[in-house]
């Protein structure tokens, strides 16, 4: 390669990936991610714990923040700008759906809809669940789950939930990623597969052996403690309306051909509506027949909070870094 | 421009021949990866079946980026008589074929590729030289098959891009 620099040009690509991790509610603690030090990693393989969301599309961040002049005399004249408000929002298309993609586009609480027992009564987000399966911590992990004998009663291809019984516990609820709060116990009518019902730690079947059921890909929230059970799921539910809002850290990376790299890191990212899709027409052919198929994008849209920047105190809500590529010109 | 063309042919055989080995064409008694560029070949009016021949046509310049952006577009024709042993009744299949591998060369993997110097390798044996910039293309827009007599045809069309760096010719 040349020594020579090359003027740099603006960076193209034609989509960009989101990166979602956990924060803790409980703490109030977001994921920090550090560009300095882990800015070039690649793309299909983020540092823990950041999760794929995968490509996204129509990625618009809008800046509501206001400055203001400041004057003094009469007539007034400006000496100085202040800045009178800080608030930021954005909002994208997710091109894949999934459990987490469903989860942080779906303003509220989102549910899993539990197997249900026999003869259960109906119930929107599903009825009474059957009873869980419990866990043999001895041989288990994140990707794998030991439940002795009861394997038999799971299929390949199944998706489960792992978490905590429900014991009148209060509060944020949820291993792993705070999934729901709950304010108490009759609220959720004292369920005890509440916490199996909202969790994030969700899981697809692979393959069962010896008693060990292997997961796809690895838990959110590590490998099972004592007293989870598994709760078998046939897919997600979220509803309009609740009063919970999720948080997650988030990170955009917008990957140029030239090498270059842009990353948009809110550490703190909560719903700004709930949930919505965007129906679009399939790619047009020339014989047209496509026309009449649509495809249904999870429409997402967050308003962004602040975290205090440690460097130097200030309160921001998002951190954009450009990776400039090899031998450019800054 | 020279050094993004011949970039984007090295790529795309090097992902073509990675993903089906077998596809290979002999031409002028050698045996090369199934797919050329006509303008490097002899003149004819053969069309190689069961490969692909790259055509150079469209091109425009957009100065106003720091660096010459140029967008080239290259016609990938490809075309199958199917296999004698077969009749020919397996065309269908082996254009398919073809487009699966297309597809998979300039989609599935990154869209991009080091903008190389070859210009110092023929006779010389001398590796090529790594330029400053990457070359990018467009997703594929693959035109309808064309039946001629027995034979089946597709042209496929890829927008390349490569920044004109300083003293390139």
């Amino acid at each position: 390669m040349s020594s020579q620099l090359v003027p740099a040009t603006a960076p193209v690509s034609n989509r960009l990936r989101a990166y979602f991790a956990p924060v803790n509610r409980t703490t109030g603690t977001p994921t920090l991610f550090d560009p300095a030090q882990q800015g070039a990693f690649s793309l299909d393989t983020p540092p823990a714990p950041w999760i794929d969301l995968g490509w996204t599309s129509n990625f618009t961040r809008k800046s509501a923040s206001k400055i203001a002049p400041l004057g003094t005399g009469a007539p007034a004249i400006v000496q100085t700008q202040v800045r009178s408000e800080v608030e930021a929002t954005l909002s994208l298309d997710f091109e894949s759906w999934g459990k987490l993609q469903l989860a942080v586009a779906a303003g509220s609480e989102q549910l899993n809809l539990l197997v249900t027992a026999t003869g259960t009564n109906p119930n929107g987000s599903g009825g009474t669940a059957a009873t869980a399966v419990p866990i043999t911590l001895s041989g288990s992990s994140a990707t794998a789950l030991n439940v002795g004998s009861a394997s038999s009663t799971f299929n390949l291809g199944d998706i489960v939930a792992v978490d905590l019984d429900y014991t009148s516990q209060t509060g944020y609820v949820g291993s792993g990623v705070a999934a729901a709060y709950v304010t108490s116990s009759p609220a959720v009518a004292a369920d005890i597969n509440y916490i199996r019902r909202v969790t994030l730690n969700v899981g697809r079947v692979t393959a069962i052996a010896s008693g060990v059921l292997t997961l796809g890909s690895p838990l959110i929230a590590g490998a099972p403690i004592a007293g989870m059970q598994i709760s078998r799921v046939t897919g997600f539910c979220d509803r309009e309306g609740g009063s919970f809002f999720q948080e997650w850290s988030a990170l955009f990376v917008f990957d140029g051909q030239q090498g270059d790299r842009i990353l948009y890191h809110y550490p703190r990212l909560q719903p700004l509506q709930g949930a919505s899709e965007i129906a679009a027409p399939l790619i047009a052919t020339a014989t047209g027949l496509a026309a009449p198929l649509e495809r249904m994008r999870l429409a997402a849209a967050f308003r962004a909070l602040p975290v205090t920047d440690a460097n130097d105190s200030a309160q921001v809500l998002c951190f954009r870094s450009y990776l400039p590529g090899p031998m450019r010109s800054l | 421009m020279q050094d993004a063309r011949d970039s984007f042919f090295v790529a795309l055989r090097t992902r073509l021949a990675s993903i089906n080995p077998e596809r290979t064409i002999v031409l002028r008694g050698q045996v090369r990866p199934g797919v050329l560029v006509e303008e490097n070949e002899l003149p004819t009016a053969f069309q190689p079946t069961d490969a692909f021949t790259l055509h150079w046509t469209a091109m425009t310049v957009d100065a106003s980026s720091p660096l010459p952006l140029v967008a080239m577009e290259c016609q990938i024709n490809y075309a199958t008589d199917g296999t004698s042993g077969n009749g020919g009744m397996d065309r269908g299949r082996l254009l398919g074929a073809m487009d699966g591998e297309l597809t998979a060369a300039l989609v599935t993997e990154t869209q991009s590729a080091i903008k190389k110097n070859f210009s110092g390798v023929a006779g010389t044996g001398a590796p090529a030289v790594t330029m400053s910039t990457n070359i990018f293309w467009s997703t594929p827009r693959f035109a309808p098959v064309k039946t001629s007599g027995e034979r089946l045809e597709r042209t496929a069309v890829v927008e390349v891009f490569a920044y004109q760096e300083a003293g390139e010719l």
